[in-house]
């Protein structure tokens, strides 16, 4: 398994994401977030069976008899330990948008908004923010909206806040004394002058930078089949266009 | 809870408060120098649900785990329309995996089956593609979006005649045998 056009970026980035999960967390995974629910899934059945697992819109992982009120407020009273989230821009700070591009009385593009994540990214002890594409429009020096802030005052009540960055060309790592990312690992097909090129601000490189695993068949055959079988009902399209039936290549 | 407002976490520093006169960072008074966002009750006119169920004293039951009880008891007035009425009275352990809104919360009760068109409905019937495609090249232009409005909205005079002017035939097939 190592050719890196045997597995989609998607798949890359969910196995990125299983092996960042720690055991007996409890791990939750909000809407419109197929990557993370892969991931999590996918650390579940190798690496880290007992988690807590709640996963919006996905009845086998929801264990909760109201609405989504019930995640956002386990992460208020401080127990939820790790949390996604993404953004059309996310900054050298570690703040991200969900709001709108350009100005905000006239933007170019606007977007569904926050909803729960500008609480969830304080309160959540770790947040692992994910996007589909590595490029100079996602990261930016500034986001044009501050959606949520990646630094606060020492007296802002904050359980926890960012802790990685991941996409298809890398993991950045976030550095809390600076306050800024780090690059830690480059994705397989990546390299670190490629993640430096498409990236909006000037990245620091970990003294420890190396280049990330490749999903193994273990993990891809997994995710092909039981993580594929979970997420079916939740994420039909997700799982039709961008897990791989076992075999097919790209 | 019928609270004026609440003392919620987060916020601070987001941009969503200089847009957002009903958020105010106020300092927390029994932890003072912590500044926290409080928010305003929301207290909506009215909240529309779609119910899967509903009897003639206006219990209703709605698909999934929802906050929908919340949003109920937020608002002054409560219309529910459904899928179903049914004779008799539904009570919390007909709900079953689904929601329960209980007739207290509830001032209306409208019968209106495939009600939640062009969106899906729970296991019941999916999401008319066809439909929204229409709906959102009307939306890019203020001119056509008029037009979507007078044919589905101010030019019909009931659910039944937007079902009509929505195509019948091909709503219905949205229906999932099962």
């Amino acid at each position: 398994m190592a050719n890196p056009d045997a597995y989609t970026p998607e798949e890359l980035m969910a196995v990125t994401i299983a092996r960042e999960v720690r055991d007996y967390e409890t791990v939750g995974v909000g809407m419109v977030s197929p990557i993370p629910a892969a991931g999590c899934i996918l650390a579940e059945q190798l690496y880290t069976p007992h988690i807590t697992l709640i996963i919006l819109d996905c009845e086998e992982y929801y264990p909760f008899p109201a609405g989504s009120s019930e995640l956002h407020f386990l992460a208020q009273r401080g127990e939820l330990d790790l949390f996604f989230l993404s953004g059309m821009q996310i900054d050298r700070r570690g703040n991200f948008n969900l709001h709108v591009i350009g100005d905000y009385n006239s933007p170019t593009v606007r977007m569904a908004g926050a909803y729960g994540s500008a609480m969830l990214y304080y309160m959540a002890h770790r947040v692992i923010l994910f996007r589909d594409q590595h490029t100079k429009r996602v990261f930016v020096e500034k986001v044009d909206f501050v959606t949520g802030a990646g630094v606060t005052p020492e007296n802002v009540y904050r359980e926890g806040g960012p802790a990685l960055a991941v996409t298809p060309k890398a993991v950045l790592a976030w550095d809390r004394a600076v306050g800024e990312w780090v690059l830690d690992k480059f994705q397989p097909g990546s390299s670190v002058e490629e993640v430096k090129d498409n990236t909006g601000f000037a990245l620091s490189v970990s003294p420890t930078i190396q280049r990330n695993q490749e999903p193994t068949t273990a993990e891809l055959q997994t995710l092909r089949t039981i993580v594929r079988e979970k997420m079916a009902r939740s994420y039909p399209e997700f799982v039709r266009e961008k897990i791989l039936v076992e075999g097919r290549r790209l | 809870m019928g609270v004026p407002f609440l003392g919620v976490r987060g916020l601070l520093h987001s941009d969503i408060l200089t847009h957002r006169p009903d958020l105010l960072v106020q300092d927390n008074p029994f932890n003072p120098g912590e500044p926290v966002v409080v928010a305003q009750a929301i207290r909506p006119h009215v909240a529309v649900f779609h119910a899967l169920k509903a009897d003639r004293s206006g219990n209703a039951i709605t698909p999934g785990h929802r906050d929908d009880l919340m949003m109920a008891r937020a608002a002054r007035r409560v219309v529910v329309t459904t899928e179903e009425l049914v004779e008799g009275e539904l009570t919390q352990r007909d709900a079953g995996e689904n929601s329960f809104l209980p007739a207290i919360d509830v001032d209306v009760v409208a019968h209106a089956p495939l009600g939640a068109h062009p969106c899906g409905f729970g296991s019941l019937y999916d999401r008319d593609d066809h439909h929204w495609q229409a709906y959102l090249e009307a939306a890019k232009t203020d001119a056509t979006f008029r037009t979507y409005l007078e044919r589905y909205v101010y030019g019909v005079r009931s659910h039944e005649e937007y079902l009509e002017q929505a195509d019948r035939t091909r709503t219905e097939n949205l229906i999932r045998n099962t």
